[in-house]
C-alpha cells in the first residue's frame, strides 16, 4: 500500500500552481489536506505523475463576510469553519453540520476545497454548497470563472472541473431565514452519513414562506429538493405536516444499496430524519 | 485442593504486590512512542518484501511470469513457490483427531490458490515502494476452478474441492454425546430451538502482522523478530521446516501491538522471510498493510449452529443438541488446526449448566476465504451466544425470569468439581455468585421497573444476561487444540540475581498487551522478597528458555505466574542459605523481603547486592561450597488448569427511528480467582467487552459470492470506537483456585460474555414485536429488516 512514483511541487502562489498543473498534461493532481487523496494514492487508485501542493499558498485560507454572502478560501480547514463565529451566525446550518465531518484529526487537515472537489456523496460540505446555492470560483490556464454548486457535482466522486482547474474560493449566500435544522445518522460518530437532511425555513403567519431542503447519502450526489421546497410553501403547518413533509422527501429520492445500508433502510432513515429536522426548524419560532 | 494456594504465614507480614493496582511498567515506553515493535528493528541494510496476492478465489496457477519484475529498479530477487521448493519442508498442522485432514502450510501458493489475498509471489527490493512497483509487472494466468463462497455450498454434492487430496471439503468432523438426548427432548415440558449464526470477524490488532529477519553472516544464523504471541512455537516449526537448529534460529516477539489471536499461528510469510533471508544472506523486513492484515490474517467465528434445548416443567434444562457448521476457510492453521474454533463450540456449548444429556456435532468445511484461527474466546463467544439465547427462549416459554432460570441450572458451590455433558470438568468457581453479584450490581429489579416504564411509553428497552465458564491455564492433561501433539501444558521461569544484585526473570510467555511484564514482576517481588523496581522481566524470546509455547488461551498468569512463584521460592531459599552464613543466623530465622534478607525480629540484614557480592565477587567471605549461583528455574504444569467464569448484564435501548442500539448499562461480575493487578484485570474486561460489542453490533467481514472481500478497509469494516463503548461496572469475585497462586485466566472473558448479553438484551427490547435475535452482528440494517418483517406479519395476522 505505497503510492506509485510521482513528482512533488509546492508552489507559493496560485498562478504558479495553475502553471504547474497545466504543465502536467492532465496527469497532475492538487494536494490540499490530503485526507481523501492520500488513501487513493496508497491504494494506487489515483496515479498522478505530479502532485501540486497548495498548502504553501497562504491567501487561499480565509473566511470573510462579503455583502449578503460569506466567502471561504479553498484551503480553509474544516476546523476553522467549525469554530468560526461568522459561520455560526450567518451560516448556522453549516456550522451545525461541521461537527459531523469526520474526526478531529481529520478536521484539522481537511479543507473545504478538497471536500467539494472530492465530491463524496455522503460528505457534509458538498451538501451545504447545495443547500445554500453556493458558487465556486475556479482558476484555470484561461483565467477565473464561476461555477454554481448545482452544476459542480456530476456524480459520486466526480466534479465538473478540468484537470488543470483549481478551486479558489466558495461563496455562500446568507439565507434570511428563521428556522433551520441539520440531522444526520452515521454508523459511528464521525463516519460518513448513511442519510442526512438539512432544512432552512422562513415562516409567515399562515405557514412557510421560503424553504431550503437538501439531502445526502441517498443519491450519487448531494441533492437540493427544490420541488419539496416549493410544496412546503403550500402546505399547512398542522398536526399532519411532519408526516407529509417526510413523505415528500422520501418520495423524491431513490437511494442505492451498499454494504452499510439498503435502499429501503436509507429511505426509512431519511423519512425519520426529515420529521426530526422539521420539528426542530418549526420549534425555532412561532 | 493442593498446597499450592495455601498462604504461608510469612506472606501475611510482607507488603504485597499481588493484588495491588500497580501502574504497568511497559506503559511509559509504549505511550511515549519508545516501544520497539518488529518493524522498528534496524538491521544492517535491510531489504523489503512485498507480496503479490491472489485476486482469484480458487484457481490453478497456469503461468507466472516474473521476468519484468526481476529487472525492475531496486529489485533484488523474486520468488515463486517453484523457486524455493527445495528450501523448506511444508509445515503440517497435525492432529490425532479422527476425520481430520491436515492441509500443509506453504510459504507461497503452489499449484493453485484458494482464497483472495493468498500470497503467490514475493518480491525483495531495496524499498517497499520499489517492491510494490515491481509487483505490478508480474503476470499471472489463472484457470478458475469454481468458488466455494459459503459453508452451505462447500458441503453440496457437486461443490468444487479446495483440497482434492482430502476428497471432501469437510476438513474436520466430530461428535460429542452423552445420555439419551432424543428421549429427554421428547419428554421435555418445553423445547426451544433456533438457527444461530455469528458471521466472520477480523481480530484486528492495532499493529498489523510484522516480521524482521536479521541475518548473521558470521554464524549463518537468523533472528526473526515477529509480531507473534507464540514465538516459541514459531521457532520450533521454522527450525524443523528449514533444518536450522535453535542455536542458529532465534525467534523474538518484541513489543507486540495486540493479537487477539491473529498473531497466534505460524504464518506463510514468517516461513518465507526466513527462507529468503537464508537464500540471500541478507536481513529482510515485511509489515502487512491494513488490507493485507484484514485479508490474510486468521479470522474468527463464521459458524452456523442449529440448536435445541429441552426443559422440564421446573425450568431445569434436561437436554441439548446442536449441529455446528464452521466455515474454516481455505487452510488449517499451525499448530491449532482448523478444528480449534468449531470444535470448541461443541465442547463448551453446555456452558456452566447441568444439562443431563447432550449431542453436539460439528463439521469444519473449507471455503475460499482466509483460515479461521484462534480469536479471543475461541468457540465460546458463539457457544455462549447460542446457550444463552436458548436459556432466554426457555424462560420466555416457561414464564420464568431470565435470572431465575439461570439460577436453577447453574452448577452450585457444593456440586464442584462438575463434569458437564460435553466432558469438561469445572473446578470450584463462583458461577452462582457471579450471577447474583451482577444482578445486584446492575440493580436488576429496578432495571425491570425501568423497562416497564419505558415500554408503557412505547420505547424499546431490554435487559440481557449471559453467564459463561471457560477453561484457563490449561495443563498437560488437556490439549489446547484437539489432538494436537504440542505440549501446551507447561511454562518455564528462569530467575537469576547477577553480581550487581539485579534480578532478571526470563519467561517464554509473550505478552502482546496483557501487561505480563508488570504482573509477573509483582508475583516475583512478593515470592522472592524483592524490590519490584529491581526486577527485569524478559519474555517472548526463544533464547531465554529452552522451550515455550507463548501467550494464548488465558494461560500466562496461571502457567507463567505459577512458574514464577515456584522459581522464586527456590531462589529465595538460596538467598536464605547465603544470608545465614553472612548473618550467622539459622536459615529458619531469616526472612527475605524488600530486596533484603533479615534476621526476624532484629535489624540485622544483608541486601541482595551484598548477597550477590559474597557469592560471585568475593573469594573469602563464603566457603566454596556455599557459593551457589543465585539462579533458579522452574517449569510449571497445572495439570488440569482452572475454570474462570462471569455473568454479564446489558441493558439496551433500540431507537425505532434509526434502528440503532444504545447500551444504557453494562455490568460484569467475574471470577478470576486471586487478582494480581486489579487495574489490569479491569482493563482486560473493558477491552474484551469492547470487542464483544464489536461482534454484537458492528464487525463483519463480508465476502461476496465470488469470494471477494467487500469490507477490506476500516471504512467498511466497522469497529466500535470510544463513543460506542459505554461505561461499565466490573465486579470481582475472587474465589479460591487450586493452581499456584490461586490465579485464574481472564484475558478472554470479555469477548465471550458481551455478544450473548447484548443479543439477549436486544431480543428483550424487541419482544413487543416478537422478534428473535439469532444472527450477529445485529446491525441497524438487520434490526430494520426484522422490525419491518414483524410489522408485516402482524398486519397479515390481523387481516
Ligand atoms: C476516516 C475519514 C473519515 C472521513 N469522514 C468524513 C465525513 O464524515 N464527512 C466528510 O465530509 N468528509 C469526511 N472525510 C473526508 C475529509 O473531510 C477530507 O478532508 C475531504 O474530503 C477532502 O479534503 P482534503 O483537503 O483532505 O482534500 P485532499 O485529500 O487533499 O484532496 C481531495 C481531492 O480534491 C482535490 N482538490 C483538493 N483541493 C482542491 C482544489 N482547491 N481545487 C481542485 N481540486 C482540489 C484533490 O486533487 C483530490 O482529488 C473523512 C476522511 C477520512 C480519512
Amino acid at each position: 500500500m505505497k503510492p506509485a512514483r510521482f513528482e512533488y511541487v509546492a508552489p507559493a502562489t496560485l498562478d504558479a500552481a495553475v502553471e504547474a498543473l497545466a504543465a502536467a498534461n492532465g496527469e497532475g493532481k492538487v494536494l490540499a489536506g490530503g485526507q481523501s487523496l492520500l488513501p487513493l494514492l496508497n491504494f494506487r487508485m489515483a496515479r498522478p505523475t505530479v502532485l501540486v501542493d497548495l498548502n504553501g499558498i497562504k491567501d487561499l485560507s480565509f473566511i470573510e463576510l462579503r455583502g449578503d454572502s460569506v466567502a471561504i478560501g479553498a484551503l480553509t480547514r474544516h476546523r476553522e469553519i467549525e469554530h468560526s463565529p461568522l459561520i455560526a451566525s450567518r451560516l448556522p446550518v453549516m456550522s451545525a453540520a461541521m461537527r459531523h465531518v469526520a474526526h478531529l484529526a481529520i478536521r484539522n487537515r481537511g479543507t473545504i476545497g478538497g471536500s467539494l472537489s472530492h465530491a463524496d456523496p455522503a460528505a457534509e460540505l458538498p451538501m451545504m454548497a447545495m443547500l445554500y446555492g453556493a458558487s465556486l470560483t475556479v482558476q484555470g490556464p484561461g483565467g477565473r470563472r464561476t461555477l454554481m454548486a448545482k452544476d459542480f457535482f456530476v456524480d459520486a466522486l466526480t466534479n465538473c472541473l478540468e484537470p488543470e482547474d483549481i478551486v479558489v474560493e466558495i461563496e455562500f449566500p446568507i439565507l434570511q431565514h428563521d428556522g433551520w435544522a441539520f440531522e444526520e445518522v452515521a454508523r459511528r460518530f464521525g463516519d460518513f452519513a448513511l442519510a442526512s437532511i438539512a432544512i432552512s425555513i422562513r415562516r409567515d403567519k399562515s405557514g412557510i414562506e421560503d424553504a431550503r431542503v437538501a439531502v445526502m447519502g441517498v443519491a450519487d450526489t448531494p441533492l437540493r429538493l427544490e420541488n419539496v421546497e416549493k410544496q412546503l410553501c403550500e402546505i399547512e403547518v398542522d398536526s399532519r405536516m411532519l408526516d407529509r413533509f417526510s413523505e415528500l422527501v422520501t418520495s423524491s429520492v431513490t437511494p442505492n444499496s451498499d454494504l452499510h445500508a439498503s435502499a429501503e433502510y436509507r429511505k426509512h432513515l431519511l423519512g425519520e430524519l426529515a420529521k426530526r429536522a422539521m420539528r426542530t426548524a418549526l420549534a425555532a419560532k412561532g | 485442593m493442593s498446597k499450592d494456594s495455601s498462604a504461608q504465614p510469612a506472606d501475611v507480614l510482607r507488603p504485597r504486590h499481588v493484588g495491588a493496582p500497580i501502574k504497568r511498567t511497559e506503559d511509559p515506553r509504549l505511550l511515549t512512542g519508545s516501544g520497539e515493535y518488529a518493524a522498528d528493528r534496524k538491521p544492517d541494510r535491510p531489504l523489503h518484501i512485498a507480496f503479490r496476492r491472489s485476486e482469484q478465489p480458487h484457481a490453478r496457477l497456469t503461468r507466472i511470469d516474473t521476468a519484468a519484475a526481476q529487472t525492475a529498479p531496486g529489485v533484488f530477487a523474486v520468488f515463486t513457490a517453484e523457486d524455493i521448493a527445495e528450501d523448506f519442508k511444508p509445515v503440517i498442522p497435525f492432529s490425532r483427531m479422527a476425520n481430520y485432514y491436515a492441509t500443509p502450510i506453504m510459504p507461497l501458493a503452489s499449484g493453485k490458490v484458494r482464497y483472495v489475498g493468498e500470497a503467490i509471489v514475493a518480491v525483495v527490493a531495496t524499498s517497499r515502494y520499489l517492491a510494490e512497483d515491481a509487483l505490478e509487472l508480474i503476470e499471472i494466468e489463472f484457470e478458475p476452478l469454481g468458488t466455494v463462497s459459503r459453508s452451505e455450498l462447500a458441503v453440496a454434492q457437486d461443490a468444487p474441492l479446495l483440497h482434492e487430496e482430502a476428497g471432501t471439503n469437510v476438513l474436520i468432523a466430530r461428535e460429542f454425546k452423552k445420555g439419551d438426548v432424543e428421549a429427554d427432548l421428547k419428554s421435555a415440558a418445553v423445547r426451544v430451538s433456533g438457527r444461530f449464526e455469528m458471521t466472520r470477524k477480523a481480530p484486528l490488532a492495532m499493529e498489523p502482522r510484522s516480521y524482521t529477519a536479521e541475518y548473521d553472516v558470521r554464524r549463518g544464523a537468523i533472528t526473526l523478530y515477529t509480531s507473534s504471541n507464540i514465538p516459541g512455537i514459531v521457532r520450533d516449526a521454522i527450525s524443523e521446516s528449514l533444518g536450522l537448529p535453535g542455536s542458529r534460529l532465534r525467534v523474538v516477539a518484541p513489543d507486540v501491538g495486540g493479537s487477539f489471536g491473529s498473531k497466534g499461528s505460524l504464518y506463510p510469510e514468517e516461513l518465507l522471510i526466513c527462507i529468503a533471508a537464508r537464500k540471500l544472506g541478507r536481513s529482510l523486513k515485511w509489515t502487512a498493510d491494513r488490507l493485507e492484515d484484514v485479508s490474510s490474517s486468521s479470522q474468527a467465528f463464521a459458524e452456523i449452529v442449529d440448536a435445541e434445548m429441552g426443559f422440564d416443567e421446573n425450568g431445569v434444562a434436561v437436554a441439548l443438541q446442536a449441529d455446528v457448521l464452521g466455515d474454516v476457510g481455505a487452510y488449517s492453521i499451525y499448530p491449532w488446526t482448523c478444528g480449534l474454533e468449531p470444535v470448541q463450540v461443541v465442547s463448551f456449548l453446555p456452558g456452566p449448566y447441568k444439562i443431563r444429556s447432550y449431542r453436539g456435532a460439528v463439521r469444519g468445511v473449507a471455503t475460499c476465504k482466509p483460515p479461521t484461527g484462534p480469536y479471543r474466546g475461541v468457540g465460546r463467544p458463539i457457544s455462549t451466544f447460542v446457550a444463552e439465547r436458548l436459556m432466554d427462549l426457555g424462560a420466555k416459554a416457561l414464564g420464568l425470569d431470565p435470572m431465575e432460570i439461570r439460577r436453577r441450572n447453574l452448577v452450585c458451590a457444593e456440586e464442584f468439581p462438575y463434569r458437564i455433558a460435553s466432558g469438561i470438568i469445572w473446578d470450584k468457581t463462583g458461577f452462582v455468585e457471579c450471577l447474583d453479584t451482577a444482578g445486584a450490581a446492575c440493580g436488576y429489579e429496578q432495571l425491570r421497573v425501568r423497562q416497564a416504564e419505558a415500554r408503557s411509553d412505547g420505547r424499546l428497552f431490554g435487559i440481557g444476561i449471559a453467564s459463561y465458564a471457560e477453561l484457563t491455564g490449561i495443563g498437560s492433561r488437556i490439549a489446547v487444540a484437539p489432538g494436537m501433539p504440542i505440549n501446551t501444558g507447561s511454562e518455564t521461569a528462569k530467575i537469576f540475581i547477577d553480581s550487581t544484585g539485579a534480578i532478571t526473570a526470563a519467561f517464554g510467555v509473550a505478552s502482546h498487551g496483557q501487561g505480563l511484564e508488570t504482573t509477573l514482576a509483582q508475583i516475583i517481588a512478593d515470592d522472592l522478597g524483592a524490590n519490584f523496581a529491581d526486577i527485569r522481566v524478559i519474555q517472548g524470546d526463544s533464547d531465554a528458555v529452552p522451550m515455550s509455547t507463548g501467550t494464548y488461551a488465558s494461560r500466562s498468569a496461571v502457567l507463567g505466574g505459577g512458574a514464577a512463584k515456584h522459581a522464586s521460592a527456590l531462589l529465595r531459599d538460596k538467598i536464605k542459605r547465603v544470608a545465614s552464613h553472612l548473618l550467622e543466623a539459622s536459615h529458619d530465622d531469616i526472612e527475605v523481603s524488600g530486596g533484603k534478607a533479615i534476621v526476624i525480629g532484629t535489624d540485622r540484614a544483608v541486601t541482595f547486592r551484598q548477597v550477590a557480592k559474597a557469592v560471585y565477587s568475593d573469594m573469602k567471605t563464603l566457603p566454596v561450597d556455599a557459593r551457589e549461583e543465585l539462579s533458579a528455574s522452574y517449569t510449571y504444569d497445572p495439570i488440569n488448569g482452572t475454570t474462570a467464569a462471569a455473568t454479564h448484564i446489558a441493558a439496551v435501548e433500540v431507537d425505532p427511528a434509526t434502528c440503532f442500539v444504545k447500551i444504557q448499562k453494562y455490568v460484569v461480575a467475574e471470577d478470576c480467582g486471586q487478582i494480581i493487578n486489579p487495574m489490569i484485570v479491569d482493563g482486560q474486561v473493558h477491552g474484551g467487552v469492547a470487542q464483544g460489542i464489536g461482534a454484537a453490533l458492528f464487525e463483519e467481514l463480508v465476502y461476496d459470492e465470488d469470494g471477494q472481500l467487500l469490507s477490506a478497509s476500516l471504512v467498511d469494516y466497522v469497529i466500535p470506537s470510544a463513543p460506542e463503548v459505554p461505561d461499565m461496572d466490573v465486579v470481582h469475585i475472587e474465589s479460591e483456585s487450586a493452581v499456584a497462586g490461586g490465579f485464574r485466566g481472564m484475558g478472554e472473558g470479555g469477548t465471550i460474555g458481551a455478544p450473548a448479553a447484548i443479543a439477549n438484551a436486544i431480543a428483550d427490547a424487541l419482544s413487543p414485536f416478537d422478534i428473535d435475535v439469532n444472527l450477529l452482528p445485529m446491525t441497524p440494517e438487520r434490526i430494520f429488516r426484522l422490525i419491518e418483517q414483524a410489522k408485516l406479519k402482524a398486519k397479515e395476522k390481523s387481516e
